[in-house]
């Protein structure tokens, strides 16, 4: 047990890491922090222009016609919803499970959930091609014209699971922020910074760290993450049912609601690490975010991994044991067909790459973990794309068959979709604590300093 | 917020809030805490930049009602959205998709799902904040610079004066045995001046509430007044189009209008009808005696002449074409030949036996009597079919036994 | 239950009883008595009924699978627990090792389905039948899979490689309770990543190959963790009323405490859930897309008598535990959650009545003395089975590293 004043310089250490890139001056930031923002509002800016001239010209602009009357726009939907699934499991399914190496990337992946999901709904709002007119069919909205969403639809449950999933997070990310605002509040108002001061100390809402307040707090933080549980495991569900309620081969299966969910966490612990790995580096955290936190994140990786490899073996076998001839033609076309080099890739980099994680070296090693945890986010991206487009390109009547290309607009709105997420995750690690500061406090093993019995 | 030192314009007062004391780590304050619960102190609490383990038992915290709170809304949630999605599909506007029951309760299960989390998620929310009285704006704690730390790596516990069992000098002793490394008195000067809102965020607040219900003002004006001019286009939505429409005027021709005749003789595709003895029943200037040779005697058209007949004939002409159809019954029912009606024509009469089969065509194109023209309704050759069928009719009406193949006799008989 | 003391040093009392004793060979006897008698008596009515041991072979697989789903649940515990280095679960694990010595007798009962089809017996299973696979198209394409031979060695291999499985670790873990060896940990935990690939694999194949084919026309994707679902829900439950039980006897009192119990009624809560999660989304979609090859398998229980099982399946296996172990202080009230979780078992067992009898009985809903009987015989022999293989062993890991760990563990 450490003493109370190893336990109080601990403390303090943590604090002082943590607050330090909040705290700097604006000329005093990493390099490497300007580069990427310079780089990120470039891509911001192409997603600008992209949507402008998506709405002023129209959807016609997108490779998206007759027969794939579904393709990038509803792929980069699903690869963005999915990759915010893991900020979730970070904060609320491992909280549960009581693993205490999340605290110290938690605030972190939450952050990226938020900003994932906000990018994800640019795609369903802006490829209506009229978004203004979207609301009434999305919506509930109280008129007198019997107007009323068709509850019938998964696109519509998407519309609810989506904003809920944004909502339930960013209440979340909330709360789990109020101490730590009050820990900036205290620091700029100490040294005098009182513009900064007041602007922590609206948000932090005059949190004083009571106990009272904290039984309270912690209560309300345990029922968010038992509500968050389902509720990730949901939304995931909700978008694969806008594929599997329907009939078409390939899309229609029982197991995608939890495939899609273990795909989902796949690419957002993925993205996780390669967000927080250069970040770790650039800012100072290797303290806070361990190796071993690191190791932890590549096995949920292959894990996951594995469960969309069974799935994928799974759907196979049972196309064949099913006798449904669309069905079993729907996957060997996948793997031979006109679209054989995409499912080549996402076989190689959902399956086969993973498989390096098996061995420690490819574990310890941050730049082999970012490089695979890239390769698996474009193998991700590739299996919504086989999923979507080949079975679309290659239905049941063969005078429909049609080899869908994307066209420039498509590429740019993708590339310019990271941007936005890129930009808001900078702007996030410059004003706001990039770590749960008191969790970490919390997890470490000097909140019990003093403690005579346990 | 720590610029305490405000004139003295009204009745300042100095208050004191009470006791501070400060420890040295979570487990001397959960030890302090468990002393000043036993002594039996109410208005209390401790602080840290962190809950501390074992420290609600120690205060003696009850556990909090949130989770019921929570539950109630959650299952608020569920009951809500199923009720929604039967209203405003199964009710309020009944659609039919992919032929599932207007109701569809596994469909509604996910929306079900999702209002239920969301429902709890921002009750949980709320409740947190609203429970804990947050947010605050104040509190007499943060006039303690010592208190900064309660947010990084300081413990404390604050014993209220208001408390009945707070002696200034009894509490401080029992803070001190319990282990505090420094206690301090916490005093504020408070003056209804200092309680007042400033006077700029006042203003803030007065402005921004007028500007508000600017909009409102201007909705509830154009709602009740009327405008000559057209409506805003905010968004173009291809309100404006480069084609002229229907009505337009338009300057290239004389006569000023967008809409143009047809030229003289112009005749639309499948309207030219030259064929008069198809198209009007006509040969040679008289009713035609024949078929036109388009029309094909089979059975087939002769099934075809019998649903048409059927459709379109038999409410005035009956089933058997001898007048007494329906329209004819209720006609008699209440009394309408009294008042002129005139029973439809039976058509196995030997009159209409008689007529050529184009004289029936026309009948059936042009109306006669009180009977209207079916020309709009009926295509032409399903004309001829109904003429088909009426031959068949009025041939069964006026047959003998040697018409009837032998096989079928005895059945008659 | 427990005295503060071992939740606070993570050292179990010297007086801790933590050997079943005379009991196990009280239990064994028992089982296998029962066990013997009641499954003798089945077979003999089934024989009497001359529906060519039709009623017998369903409610021989109903019994068999949910037996299996007991020993399965054990080697998911076992396996998860070594994966992600669990600590509270220690206390537990060696009654979750317990369950898997039923392995060898599971096997032997396996052959009693396997062996009537190799005979030809074409009562269980329509795809056994020849006459009819020669006239259906659908059924003659999946006779490369779905035949007796195949079948069979199908079994084998599963079964060979839970056996493997299952004695590796228990061999292991025993072998600790001596040596107090941790690198034993670092085998296990080594071995189980592969291990759950595996089990994974093979517990999917399992249900497809004795449950789905009840349906040979039918197909879903899902299935295997719907089956698996079922599995994992039983084995927690299972251990909280295999740990009350055990500490009413005297045995594991310090050892177990309210916190473990909590931690159980968790992760029984937790996978009723996920078991609603995956029927609902197998059902569904389905339901939705409405394809007659698929909606074949629901059509029985949904207009048929069958109907109302699939209503108090929702209604008992979802709702009423959702609501009724929510709180926490049902979790932590060792016999009331003891008496829910028997109650989770009850409503397993009509899960896969559900699952089995309909292909029997479409249109009514049958009960039948005979599937009591193997029920009751199946229990016996299976209680035989594991307790034979463990039931000399220690209730609890001794010297595993993570020990005190699990004694001392305190719920947030």
């Amino acid at each position: 047990m450490s003493s109370a004043a190893e336990a109080q310089k601990y403390f303090r250490d943590v604090t002082d890491t943590v607050c330090d890139l909040v705290e700097r001056p604006w000329g005093r930031m990493p390099k490497a922090w300007y580069i990427a923002l310079a780089f990120s509002l470039g891509l911001l800016g192409l997603l600008l222009v992209s949507l402008t001239y998506l709405v002023f010209t129209g959807i016609g602009i997108w490779g998206t016609n007759n027969t794939e009357g579904w393709a990038w726009p509803i792929v980069n939907f699903v690869f963005w919803i999915g990759i915010g699934h893991a900020g979730t499991l970070i904060s609320a399914i491992l909280y549960l499970m009581r693993q205490k190496w999340r605290t110290s990337i938690n605030r972190a992946a939450e952050a990226m959930t938020i900003f994932a999901v906000m990018t994800a709904g640019i795609f369903p709002l802006f490829h209506t091609g009229r978004p203004w007119f979207a609301a009434y069919w999305l919506l509930p909205l109280p008129n007198d014209m019997s107007m009323w969403p068709q509850f019938r639809s998964p696109l519509e449950w998407d519309v609810f699971a989506v904003s809920t999933y944004l909502t339930i997070s960013v209440l979340f990310w909330f709360v789990g922020l109020v101490p730590d605002l009050a820990t900036l509040r205290d620091r700029f108002a100490r040294r005098g910074k009182n513009l900064q001061a007041a602007i922590y100390g609206v948000l932090a809402m005059g949190w004083r760290g009571s106990a009272r307040q904290w039984h309270r707090y912690e209560k309300a933080y345990l029922i968010l993450a038992a509500l968050s549980t389902p509720l990730v495991l949901s939304v995931h569900s909700v978008v694969s049912f806008d594929f599997a309620v329907g009939q078409t081969p390939g899309w229609h299966t029982t197991i995608f609601p939890p495939y899609f969910v273990a795909g989902a966490i796949f690419s957002g612990f993925a993205m996780v690490l390669t967000l927080m790995i250069p970040a770790r580096a650039l800012f100072g955290l290797k303290e806070i975010v361990k190796e071993s936190h690191i190791e932890a994140m590549c096995k949920i990786i292959m894990a996951t991994g594995l469960m969309v490899g069974f799935a994928y073996g799974t759907e196979f076998f049972i196309a064949w044991y099913g006798g449904n001839p669309y069905e079993s033609f729907t996957f060997v076309n996948r793997a031979f067909g006109p679209y054989a080099w995409a499912y080549w890739i996402m076989i190689s980099c959902n399956v086969l790459i993973p498989q390096l994680f098996w061995f420690k070296r490819c574990r310890v090693n941050p730049w082999i973990v970012v490089g695979i945890c890239i390769l698996v986010n474009v193998g991700m991206w590739f299996e919504r794309f086989v999923i979507i487009v080949t079975s679309l390109s290659r239905t049941w009547l063969p005078s429909s068959w049609h080899y869908f290309q994307p066209t420039f607009w498509d590429i740019a709105t993708l590339l310019g979709s990271f941007g936005l997420f890129m930009t808001l995750f900078l702007l996030f690690l410059r004003f706001l604590p990039a770590v749960a500061i008191f969790e970490v406090k919390i997890a470490s093993d000097h909140a019990h300093a003093g403690h005579k019995s346990h | 917020m720590h610029d305490n030192e405000q004139k003295p314009g009204g009745r300042t007062e100095e208050k004191f809030y009470g006791l501070l004391a400060e420890f040295d780590s979570p487990g001397a304050l959960v030890e302090a805490a468990a002393h000043v619960r036993d002594a039996g102190y109410r208005k209390w609490d401790c602080h840290s930049p962190f809950p501390i383990h074992g420290i609600d038992p120690a205060m003696g915290i009850r556990p909090t009602i949130l989770p019921v709170i929570v539950f109630g809304a959650g299952m608020t949630g569920t009951a809500l959205a199923l009720l929604m999605q039967w209203w405003m599909n199964a009710w309020e506007w009944q659609w039919i998709v992919s032929g599932k029951p207007f109701n569809s309760l596994p469909q509604q299960i996910p929306i079900a799902f999702e209002l239920t989390v969301l429902l709890a998620g921002v009750t949980t929310f709320m409740g947190l904040w609203a429970l804990n009285k947050l947010p605050q704006a104040w509190h007499p704690l943060f006039k303690k610079d010592r208190f900064y730390k309660v947010s990084d790596d300081g413990f404390f516990l604050a014993v209220e004066s208001d408390d009945p069992r707070f002696d200034r000098a009894e509490t401080e002793r029992l803070l001190r045995e319990a282990g505090a490394t420094a206690i301090e008195e916490v005093r504020y000067v408070t003056s209804p001046e200092m309680r007042r809102v400033p006077r700029p965020i006042m203003a803030f607040i007065v402005v921004t509430a007028v500007l508000a219900l600017v909009p409102f003002a201007f909705i509830a004006k154009w709602r009740n007044s009327h405008s000559d001019k057209p409506h805003y286009h905010i968004v173009p939505n291809m309100d404006f189009q480069e084609f002229s429409g229907a009505q337009a005027p338009n300057d290239v021709f004389p006569d000023g209008r967008a809409s143009r005749a047809p030229v003289e003789g112009t005749v639309a595709h499948g309207e030219l009808k030259a064929d008069d003895h198809f198209y009007r029943g006509i040969a040679d200037g008289q009713f035609a005696r024949s078929f036109p040779s388009q029309v094909e005697i089979s059975k087939d058209t002769m099934d075809r002449g019998r649903e048409r007949f059927t459709i379109y004939c038999t409410p005035c002409h009956g089933e058997a074409g001898e007048g007494n159809g329906m329209v004819h019954a209720r006609a008699q029912a209440v009394g309408a030949t009294a008042t002129g009606w005139v029973q439809p024509s039976n058509l196995t009469d030997a009159t209409y036996v008689k007529q050529p089969h184009g004289q029936i065509f026309n009948t059936i194109s042009n109306g006669i009597r009180t009977m209207p023209a079916y020309g709009s309704q009926i295509s032409e050759a399903d004309r001829w079919a109904i003429v088909l069928y009426v031959r068949a009719l009025q041939r069964a009406k006026n047959a003998s036994i040697e018409d009837v193949p032998p096989e079928k006799r005895p059945a008659i008989k | 239950m427990s005295t503060t003391d071992t939740h606070t040093t993570g050292a179990l009392p010297a007086n801790e009883k933590v050997h079943l004793g005379p009991l196990a060979t009280r239990l064994k006897g028992l089982g296998l008595g029962a066990g013997l008698v009641c499954l003798a008596a089945a077979l003999v009515w089934g024989l009497m009924l001359g529906d060519d041991m039709r009623r017998f072979m369903h409610s021989y697989l109903l019994a068999f699978t949910y037996f299996l789903s007991f020993a399965l649940g054990g080697l998911f515990f076992v396996l998860l627990h070594h994966l992600v280095g669990a600590t509270w679960s220690v206390v537990v694990r060696r009654l979750a090792e317990i369950l898997t010595g039923a392995f060898p007798v599971l096997f032997l009962l396996m052959l009693g389905i396997v062996i009537p089809l190799w005979l030809g017996n074409e009562s269980l299973y329509l795809w056994s039948d020849h006459d009819i696979v020669e006239q259906d198209h659908l059924l003659h394409a999946k006779a490369g899979y779905l035949n007796a031979p195949f079948f069979a060695i199908r079994m084998l291999i599963y079964f060979a490689l839970w056996l493997a499985l299952s004695r590796y670790f228990l061999k292991r873990s025993v072998e600790q309770d001596t040596s107090g060896d941790p690198a034993l940990s670092d085998k296990m935990k080594r071995l189980s990543a592969p291990a759950m690939i595996l089990y994974a694999v093979t517990t999917a194949w399992a249900a497809f190959d004795l449950l789905m084919s009840l349906a040979p026309h039918w197909f879903s994707t899902i299935f295997g963790v719907y089956y698996f679902a079922g599995c994992a829900l039983s084995v927690y439950a299972l251990l909280a009323i295999m740990s009350y039980a055990l500490q009413r006897s005297g045995r594991l009192t310090s050892a177990i405490s309210v916190e473990h119990y909590q931690d159980l009624g968790k992760m029984t809560n937790a996978f009723t859930l996920f078991w609603a999660y995956i029927g609902f989304s197998q059902f569904m979609l389905i339901w939705a897309a409405n394809i007659p090859e698929e909606s074949v398998f629901y059509r029985p229980r949904m207009f048929t008598d069958w109907k109302w099982v699939s209503l108090a399946l929702i209604i008992l296996h979802f709702c009423i535990p959702f609501v009724g172990m929510m709180s926490r202080h049902v979790k932590r009230n060792p016999p009331l959650l003891a008496l829910w979780c028997v109650y989770m078992l009850a409503v397993h067992l009509l899960d896969l009545y559900w699952l089995v009898m309909p292909s029997y009985s479409p249109d009514k809903v049958v009960v039948h003395p005979i599937d009591l009987l193997c029920l009751a015989g199946m229990g016996g022999l299976f209680l035989f089975g594991a307790l034979g293989v463990a039931g000399s062993a220690k209730l609890l890991p001794v010297r595993d590293p993570r020990l005190s760990g699990s004694l001392t563990f305190i719920n947030q």
